[in-house]
């Protein structure tokens, strides 16, 4: 197994009144270089549920295992841990507080205790992997960056421990079209040219549907699918009454399908859909 | 000069330039006019920077034009004694469903504005229990804001807005927060609204999709008015979109790459259904 | 996501004193510390404390409730006991160690304090258990209304008041997540001296202070937006009803401090 949960419960206040359960009975394994998706509805328990993945939150019973190992408590293990897995929350420009990019960038290797020279290197490194240039921005204010660019910063900051998952929190709440293409462009990058394992949780099926290799489905904090991608997004009726959508290129393809055209269902980008629909029809033309 | 009865908003020859700052010789808005008419309801497009947010709270008095003016039923925003009325007629929905709600309980938040006017504490209860009925807000009233979903936090802002018995709700990307059901909860209570009470919607929207359900598409570019027409009309002109950096729905976008394959689509196609239509029409034909 | 965030320490329920109006709960939680620092014997204070723990059942709170409020004031009753019971003379010497001695009288005083102050805290705590936070801001509110002829502006500061509990559990949550996003990025909030651990909040200070103001000015807005003007007059969705059993709870309390007054107790 290289990155997943055994039998996950999570209990928040656990032995008080207020005690509620997050997240119960979660197993499931993603594969090295695998581009995974964790959906379901708000609530459902995917904030709850990534942030075990990392140690930051702890199982209330049942393990979360990476590389075959149990996560453990032991603090100089978990900061380690934190290197190897990268972890962007939601919203992640919130959590800026430095004066200049580089600073704000640099904040994970200076923990990791990277001499400056190393520090920079990264820095670097990161801003340039995002698609960002470095010369230009570092000695800019992140605060009065475009909404675009803070969110890449934001993801740069983690990038710069050279992580191996790359776990992202809704990384496109809150942008525009433009901007969550680009943002998608760039996880596919990570993935393909980098080799990164790279999970997300998501409300955007639109783009994400076509990238993922594999899915998770959480409703209200209990797994409801799990699978191949071209699996799970076959149940369509399924996540329609979870309260999840398909990309609609998807839903034009079922209606084509209902109304008896013999195309495929899997199709998730306006690329793949064009192609689909030429092959059946000009099938049948000849 | 009274103006036309059915006449909710009106914008005459509209500047605004925010005060001070890199924007002081470039206005934020330039030469808008428009009118909005009782019962209508209209999408406001544009890129990032447009100038759509500032439009938006022109119309509510948070802003009071540079130059020109505007009348909400005939009153104009700028005269201070009047402001109350300005901002029952039109009420407003922000995007962050957290920020906008005040008090300590759905009840009293949705009893907000109404306290502002000073009415009597039993007109207010009849009025909060009707409107809070009215969106199947009942069992929540006694809750604390903190503990909704999203879509619900927003619906208890409508409530908030409707309880005035506004003529206009201006919204301000509704959805840009919230996961595709709440998304589907806050459209439709805002439709019904519109076609059942006659209330006017301004709606500022990312989304093509929710742009193209609107009677009438505005569009601003670089603050000034780009568009202004059917949403059937503008929302199909493709080349004019992406010229402005916007996209058309997956429908559009789709029937324009098939027609690029020599498919003989009509050009008023703007939803699913009518390309699915369109596409298998076609293969009956051939 | 943290979804049980309370406010405060308000423990929801229906009894007699949950429904008391929280105006005369506080005028009668003043008479009853007036009438605690008027009792003057031991029997009169365990009386009291008896009668403290009665509505404690009645209001149906939990003991442990009751030695959680009482943990903070620990320390303090153990400086004053030490302090009256070897700083106070008079009585019969019950102890001595070298030059120090402890004398009944002081003996007797330091137990009377710490009695009182226990039972005053005990009647505190009962108001702020059974009321919730936005009464109690409202019922101070009225009683600081006299100050807006002063010039104070007391409904605005209610207002803030209100806000504030508003957003309490927002910012609790907020403040969470964000500590767990800078562990994420290999920050240390525990370990170093004191001076260290303030200059490791940075990253979390910050982030906080900016999410508030954001907050604060889109709130603003809101509020202007649904026609809240500073000064203008407003009503209230609930009206703060005085009944009879109020009156009642309050004349009791009355007659009881008299009672106290005219037999010196």
């Amino acid at each position: 197994m290289f990155i997943g949960t055994e039998q996950l419960t999570h209990t928040y206040m656990p032995g008080t009144p207020f005690a509620t359960k997050a997240l119960h009975d979660i197993s499931f394994n993603f594969k090295q270089g695998d581009f995974a998706l964790i959906i379901g509805p708000s609530g459902s328990g995917k904030s709850t549920l990534i942030q075990h993945l990392n140690g930051l939150l702890k199982p209330t019973s049942g393990q979360v295992v990476f590389e075959g190992k149990n996560i453990g408590s032991d603090k100089q293990e978990l900061l380690r841990l934190r290197k190897r897995i990268g972890l962007v929350f939601q919203m992640p420009e919130e959590q800026f507080f430095s004066e200049t990019v580089f600073d704000e960038v640099a904040f994970a290797p200076r923990n990791q205790g990277f001499d400056e020279n190393e520090v920079e290197n990264k820095v670097i490194e990161a801003l340039e992997k995002t698609g960002l240039d470095p010369n230009e921005l570092r000695m800019r204010h992140p605060f009065q960056l475009s909404a675009g660019q803070k969110r890449l910063v934001a993801i740069a900051a983690v990038l710069s421990l050279n992580p191996e998952v790359l776990i992202l929190d809704e990384p496109t709440v809150a942008l525009d079209t433009a901007y969550r293409k680009n943002l998608f462009d760039l996880l596919t990058g990570l993935n393909h040219k980098e080799k990164l394992t790279i999970i997300i949780s998501t409300h955007h099926l639109d783009e994400a549907a076509a990238l993922a290799d594999r899915v998770l489905v959480l409703k209200q904090g209990e797994l409801a699918m799990f699978g191949p991608a071209v699996e799970v997004f076959g149940r369509r009726e399924e996540l329609y009454s979870l309260g999840l959508a398909l990309p609609p290129v998807t839903e034009i393809m079922h209606g084509l399908a209902e109304k008896g055209m013999p195309v495929s269902t899997s199709v998730y980008t306006l690329q793949e859909a064009r192609r689909e629909i030429n092959k059946v029809k000009r099938r049948d033309r000849s | 000069m009274a103006a036309q009865p059915s006449t909710i908003i009106e914008a005459k020859d509209v500047d605004f330039y925010y005060p001070g700052g890199e924007d002081a010789d470039s206005p934020a808005l330039s030469g808008i006019n428009l009118t909005v008419n009782q019962g209508e309801y209209v999408a406001l497009v544009g890129p990032n920077g447009s100038g759509k947010t500032t439009f938006l709270k022109l119309l509510n008095a948070l802003l009071i034009p540079t130059h020109g003016q505007v009348l909400v039923k005939g009153i104009s925003t700028a005269v201070e004694s009047t402001l109350p009325e300005v901002r029952r007629v039109c009420g407003m929905i922000f995007q962050n469903p957290d920020n906008q709600l005040v008090a300590t309980t759905v009840e009293e938040d949705i009893a907000f504005g109404l306290e502002n006017l000073a009415l009597p504490p039993e007109e207010i209860r009849n009025r909060v229990f009707k409107t809070a009925a009215l969106l199947g807000l009942e069992k929540l009233l006694s809750q604390p804001p903190h503990l909704l979903s999203g879509g619900e936090k927003q619906r208890v802002a409508i409530a908030g807005v409707l309880v005035m018995e506004p003529e206009c709700i201006l919204m301000d990307e509704p959805t840009a927060m919230l996961d595709p059901a709440g998304r589907r909860d806050v459209l439709n209570t805002v439709r019904e609204l519109n076609r059942n009470r006659n209330i006017a919607v301004i709606h500022v929207t990312h989304f093509p999709e929710e742009a193209a359900g609107t009677d009438r598409v505005v569009i601003l570019n670089e603050g000034k008015l780009a568009a202004d027409g059917a949403s059937a009309e503008v929302m199909t002109d493709l080349q004019f979109l992406h010229g402005l950096g916007l996209q058309g729905t997956t429908a559009v976008e789709l029937a324009a790459l098939l027609r690029q394959d020599s498919f003989p689509l009509p050009p008023q196609i703007l939803y699913n259904r009518e390309l699915v239509d369109s596409l298998c029409s076609l293969g009956q034909n051939s | 996501m943290t979804r049980s965030i309370t406010l405060g320490q308000y423990i929801p329920g229906q009894s007699f004193i949950h429904r008391l109006n929280p105006r005369l709960k506080i005028l009668i939680l003043v008479l009853i510390l007036v009438l605690l620092f008027l009792l003057e014997t031991f029997g009169a204070l365990l009386a009291s404390l008896a009668a403290a723990l009665a509505m404690f059942a009645l209001a149906g709170i939990p003991f442990s409730y009751l030695m959680r409020g009482l943990r903070p004031i620990f320390y303090i009753a153990l400086f004053a006991l030490i302090i009256y019971f070897f700083f106070t003379s008079g009585g019969v010497v019950l102890l001595r160690i070298g030059f120090i001695t402890v004398e009944s009288e002081g003996v007797e005083q330091g137990l009377f304090i710490v009695a009182r102050l226990v039972v005053l805290v005990l009647f505190s705590l009962l108001v702020t258990l059974t009321t919730t936070p936005l009464s109690l801001t409202h019922g101070m509110g009225y009683f600081l209304k006299p100050l807006r002829y002063a010039g104070l502006p007391t409904e605005e500061v209610a207002m803030i008041m209100a806000v504030a509990l508003r957003f309490i559990p927002t910012l609790m949550e907020e403040s969470q997540r964000l500590m767990r996003a800078q562990l994420a990025r290999g920050a240390d909030f525990e370990t170093g001296s004191i001076f260290r651990k303030a200059g490791n909040m940075v990253p979390l200070i910050v982030p906080l202070f900016v999410s508030a103001f954001r907050r604060a000015d889109e709130l603003a807005l809101a509020m202007e937006a649904r026609g809240y003007r500073i000064g203008a007059r407003r009503t209230r969705m609930h009206e703060d009803i005085i009944t009879l059993k109020d009156w009642g709870a309050l004349a009791l309390v009355l007659v009881l401090v008299a009672l106290v007054w005219a037999f010196s107790l």
